[in-house]
C-alpha cells in the first residue's frame, strides 16, 4: 500500500506546471514588494541630471535617445492619433491631409497641458503627433517618451523663421525632436464695445481686478499662466519666480478678483465666451482672441474685439510644438503631418481661417497681416514678430520644488478657500 | 484526482464527532426542504457557486481597486517621471507622509480643504432634503391616487435618462444664463440679471436635486405601492383621520425606503464633481472637485487618493447607519 503522502507521477506534474505558472507572478509581486524606486529609477545616471533646465541664456542640446526614423520608411495606413487642445485645429486641413495621404486621422483633445501629459505619460493614450509646451519637452526626452525627428522628411521647416532651425530654439538646439506649431503673447482681451482702448491700455493688467467688470472677468484656468501673470501684475517681470512669497502674493490676488469681482476660471473664455458677450475683459493669449472673430453671433462686426499686451520687454512670450511620441504607430504619417502643417499654404490656412493662432512663418509679414484683413485693425497688437522672442519673457519649466508651491497656491485657488 | 486526506482521524471517529452538529441542524430547519423530500441531492458547493460571480466582481472591481487607491495615498510620486504616481503595494513600506497632509489641510494652516468640505455637507443635506419632500410627495401621488396614469407617470420619471446628463446640464447652463429664460421670467418680480452660474450654492443645491430625485422616488413610491388598503383601512376604522392614518401607519411603513432614498441620493452627491464643473466655479468647489483637480494636477495622485480614503471614511458613517437602521428593523419585524 502507498503512503498518502506519497505523489503520483500526474500529481507531481500538475503540481509543477501549476508552479510553473505561479512563479512569474510571484516575481511580479515580489518585485512590487520591494520599495519602488529604490531598485529602478532614481539611480545615478538619471538622464534627467544630464539635461539641464532649458534657458535663453543656457540653451540645451537634446541627446538622442534613438535613430530617427529612416527616410525610406514607408508610408503607414494610419489611422493618425493626434492628441491636441481642444478647439486648436482647423478641421479642413486635417481633412485636406486626409485625402491627400488617403488615411483617417483622429484628433483627441484635452482641457489643460497638465491633463494632456499625464495621459500621454501613462500610456493611457498613445498619439503619433501630440502637442506640448517647450517647458515639458526636456522631461519627454529624458523619459525616453519622443523620437528623433528625420529633418529630411520635414523639408517644409525651411518655411519657418531660421531661428528655428539654425541653431534652432533654446530649448531644442537643432531641432531634435519639435517643430513650433504656434506663437503666441499673453495679454488682456476686451470688448471694444464696454472698454475704451485708451482705458483698457491704461489699466493693463489691473482691468483683470477691475470691480467695474464684476461677473464678466475671465482668467485661464490653468496654473502656470494665470499665476505668471498675476505676478506681472504685482509688478514683478520673474515670470518664472521660485520665491514662495511672489508666489503667495499672486494667490491671494487671484483669490480677491475671485471672490470680489466675481472672476472665472475658463479655457474657453477669451475664443467663445468674450465674442459672446458674456465676459467684458478676459486674460488672453494672442492667438485666441483673434480666433475669437470666428466665434462673433451674427451682425457683430469683428471691431467689438480689442487686445492689449505690455510695452516690449514686459510681454510674455511663448509657442507650442508638434512632437512625435515614441510609441507612435505610424511614425512616418506622423512626420508627413508635422511637414503638412508647416506647408505655407495649409498653416497660413490654419492660422487665417478659423483657429487664429500664427505660424512662425518667414512668409507671414506682419504688416500684410492686418492690411489684408486676415487680423482685425483692432487686434494689431496680437501680430507676433520674430523679433520679439529676443527681448521679452519667456516662462521656462520650473524645478520640481518650485512647481510644487505654484501648484499648491493653485489648490487653494480651486477649493475655493 | 484521489484527494490527499491530511487527517489523522479515523472515518468512525469523524462521524461521531458530526453527529450532534447534524443532528442539531436538523432540528432547527424544521420541516425538510423540498430538495431532501424529492431526493435530489446537491454537491456541497453547488448552492455557494451561485454567489461566485458577485464575489469575484466584488474582489477585482471593488477590493483590488480599492487596495490600490490605499497603496497610491500610502505611496509618493516620481517628480523625475512629470509627478506619477509611485504607488507602494506592500504593507510595510507604506508612508503615511502624503496622508497626514492632506488630511492636516481640513484643519491646521491655512485649512484650505476646510470650507469645502463644509460646503459639500451643507449642499448634500439641502439637497437630500429637498429630493425626500419633492419626491415623497411626487411617490405618494403615483402611488396612491395615479391610477390608469401610474404607468405613464413611470415613465416620465425615468425618461430624462435618456438624454445624457452632460446634455441636460448644458440645457441648464443656457436656462440659468443672465440673459436666458430663467432671469427673463424673473425680470418682473426684481431678479433680473441674477448671475446664477457665477457660483451660487442654490444653483449646484438644485443641479443635485435635479440629477439625483429619480433615485429617491422610485424606491419610496416602490415601497408606498406595497402598502395593502387593508391597513389604511384599519387605520381609519379604528377613529384615525387621514392625517393621523399618514403619521402612524404609511409614514412609519415607508420608512425603509426613505432611509434607502436618502442613502442612494447622498452617498454619491458627496462624491459628486460635474454638477459643480458645469454650474458652479471655485467659489461652490465641492469635495469631488478637489479630488478631481488632484488626478489632474501634476504630482497629485497620492493626495486624490488621500482625499478618497478621506472621503470613504466621511461617507461610511451615513451607511453604518443605514445599515443598523435596517438591522433593527428586520430584528423588530
Amino acid at each position: 500500500m502507498r503512503h498518502p503522502k506519497d505523489i503520483s507521477r500526474r500529481q507531481f506534474l500538475t503540481r509543477a506546471g501549476g508552479a510553473a505558472i505561479a512563479m512569474p507572478s510571484l516575481a511580479a509581486i515580489l518585485a512590487a514588494c520591494s520599495k519602488p524606486g529604490t531598485t529602478s529609477s532614481g539611480a545615478a545616471g538619471d538622464p534627467l541630471e544630464n539635461i539641464q533646465i532649458a534657458t535663453l541664456d543656457a540653451p540645451v542640446t537634446l541627446p538622442l535617445t534613438q535613430d530617427p526614423i529612416a527616410a525610406d520608411t514607408p508610408i503607414e495606413s494610419g489611422p493618425l492619433v493626434l492628441y491636441n487642445w481642444a478647439d486648436y485645429i482647423y478641421k479642413p486641413i486635417v481633412a485636406n491631409f486626409e485625402d491627400k495621404f488617403g488615411v483617417d486621422v483622429q484628433i483627441s483633445t484635452y482641457n489643460n497641458l497638465e491633463e494632456g501629459i499625464q495621459k500621454v505619460v501613462n500610456g493611457q493614450i498613445s498619439p503619433d503627433v501630440f502637442v506640448p509646451t517647450p517647458g515639458y519637452l526636456r522631461r519627454l526626452v529624458a523619459k525616453d517618451l519622443l523620437q528623433p525627428l528625420n529633418h529630411d522628411l520635414i523639408p517644409n521647416m525651411s518655411n519657418v523663421w531660421p531661428s528655428y532651425s539654425n541653431p534652432g530654439p533654446y530649448y531644442d538646439l537643432n531641432w531634435h525632436y519639435s517643430v513650433p506649431y504656434t506663437i503666441y503673447t499673453w495679454g488682456v482681451a476686451y470688448r471694444r464695445d464696454r472698454v475704451d482702448d485708451a482705458i483698457a491700455a491704461q489699466q493693463g493688467w489691473e482691468a483683470l481686478w477691475n470691480p467695474d467688470y464684476a461677473g464678466k472677468i475671465s482668467l485661464y484656468d490653468s496654473y502656470g499662466d494665470t499665476i505668471a501673470i498675476t505676478i506681472l501684475r504685482n509688478g514683478s517681470l520673474d515670470v518664472n519666480s521660485q520665491d514662495p512669497q511672489v508666489i503667495e502674493a499672486a494667490k491671494e490676488a487671484i483669490l480677491q478678483t475671485i471672490n470680489d469681482n466675481d472672476a472665472r476660471l475658463t479655457i474657453n473664455g477669451v475664443y467663445a465666451k468674450l465674442p459672446a458677450g458674456d465676459y467684458t475683459v478676459a486674460e488672453a493669449w494672442s492667438g485666441d482672441i483673434v480666433g475669437a472673430q470666428w466665434y462673433l453671433p451674427k451682425g457683430v462686426g469683428t471691431d467689438v474685439l480689442g487686445y492689449w499686451k505690455p510695452e516690449d520687454g514686459k510681454t510674455m512670450i511663448g509657442n507650442d510644438l508638434l512632437v512625435i511620441p515614441k510609441a507612435s504607430q505610424n511614425p512616418r504619417l506622423a512626420h508627413e503631418f508635422i511637414n503638412f502643417m508647416l506647408d505655407e499654404k495649409q498653416g497660413t490656412e490654419n492660422f487665417t481661417q478659423w483657429n487664429g493662432y500664427q505660424p512662425p512663418f518667414t512668409s507671414i509679414q506682419p504688416e500684410s497681416l492686418v492690411k489684408d484683413g486676415i487680423v482685425p485693425e483692432t487686434l494689431t497688437s496680437a501680430v507676433v514678430t520674430e523679433d520679439m522672442f529676443k527681448k521679452d519673457l519667456t516662462p521656462y519649466e520650473l524645478p520640481a520644488e518650485a512647481d510644487q508651491i505654484w501648484l499648491q497656491a493653485w489648490t487653494e485657488i480651486k477649493a475655493g478657500a | 484526482m484521489p484527494e490527499i486526506s491530511t487527517d489523522t482521524t479515523t472515518p468512525v471517529e469523524r462521524q461521531e464527532a458530526d453527529e450532534p452538529r447534524r443532528r442539531r441542524r436538523r432540528r432547527r430547519d424544521g420541516p425538510r426542504t423540498s430538495d431532501e423530500r424529492s431526493g435530489v441531492w446537491y454537491p456541497r458547493w453547488y448552492w455557494p457557486s451561485f454567489i461566485a460571480p458577485g464575489t469575484i466582481a466584488l474582489i477585482f472591481l471593488f477590493v483590488l481597486p480599492f487596495y490600490v487607491v490605499f497603496s497610491v495615498a500610502f505611496g509618493t510620486v516620481d517628480f523625475n517621471n512629470f509627478g506619477t504616481a509611485v504607488p507602494y503595494y506592500a504593507p510595510w513600506w507604506w508612508s503615511l507622509h502624503t496622508f497626514n497632509t492632506t488630511l492636516q489641510q481640513f484643519y491646521v494652516g491655512s485649512h484650505i480643504y476646510q470650507a469645502p468640505l463644509i460646503r459639500t455637507f451643507e449642499y448634500v443635506i439641502a439637497a437630500s432634503i429637498i429630493c425626500l419632500v419633492l419626491g415623497y410627495a411626487v411617490a405618494y401621488y403615483t402611488a396612491r391616487f395615479a391610477t390608469k396614469y401610474k404607468g405613464l407617470i413611470l415613465i416620465l420619471l425615468v425618461s430624462p435618462f435618456w438624454i445624457s446628463y452632460l446634455m441636460r446640464i448644458y440645457a441648464w447652463q443656457g436656462l440659468l444664463d443672465t440673459d436666458g429664460p430663467i432671469n427673463k421670467v424673473l425680470t418682473p418680480f426684481g431678479f433680473g440679471h441674477t448671475n446664477f452660474l457665477e457660483g451660487k450654492p442654490i444653483t449646484i443645491i438644485l443641479g443635485l436635486v435635479y440629477g439625483y430625485i429619480p433615485f429617491m422616488i422610485l424606491p419610496i413610491y416602490a415601497s408606498l405601492d406595497r402598502i395593502q388598503e387593508s391597513l389604511l383601512e384599519a387605520g381609519r376604522d379604528l377613529g384615525g383621520s387621514g392625517g393621523q392614518t399618514f403619521w402612524r401607519v404609511t409614514l412609519p411603513l415607508s420608512r425603509p425606503a426613505i432611509l434607502a432614498g436618502i442613502v442612494i441620493v447622498s452617498l454619491p452627491m458627496f462624491g459628486d464633481y460635474y454638477t459643480n464643473d458645469l454650474l458652479g466655479s471655485t467659489k461652490t468647489a465641492m469635495f469631488g472637485n478637489l479630488i478631481s483637480q488632484q488626478t489632474e494636477a501634476t504630482a497629485g495622485s497620492t493626495r486624490a487618493a488621500s482625499l478618497v480614503l478621506i472621503l470613504s471614511v466621511i461617507v461610511l458613517i451615513p451607511m453604518m447607519y443605514y445599515l443598523r437602521e435596517t438591522k433593527r428593523q428586520m430584528e423588530q419585524a
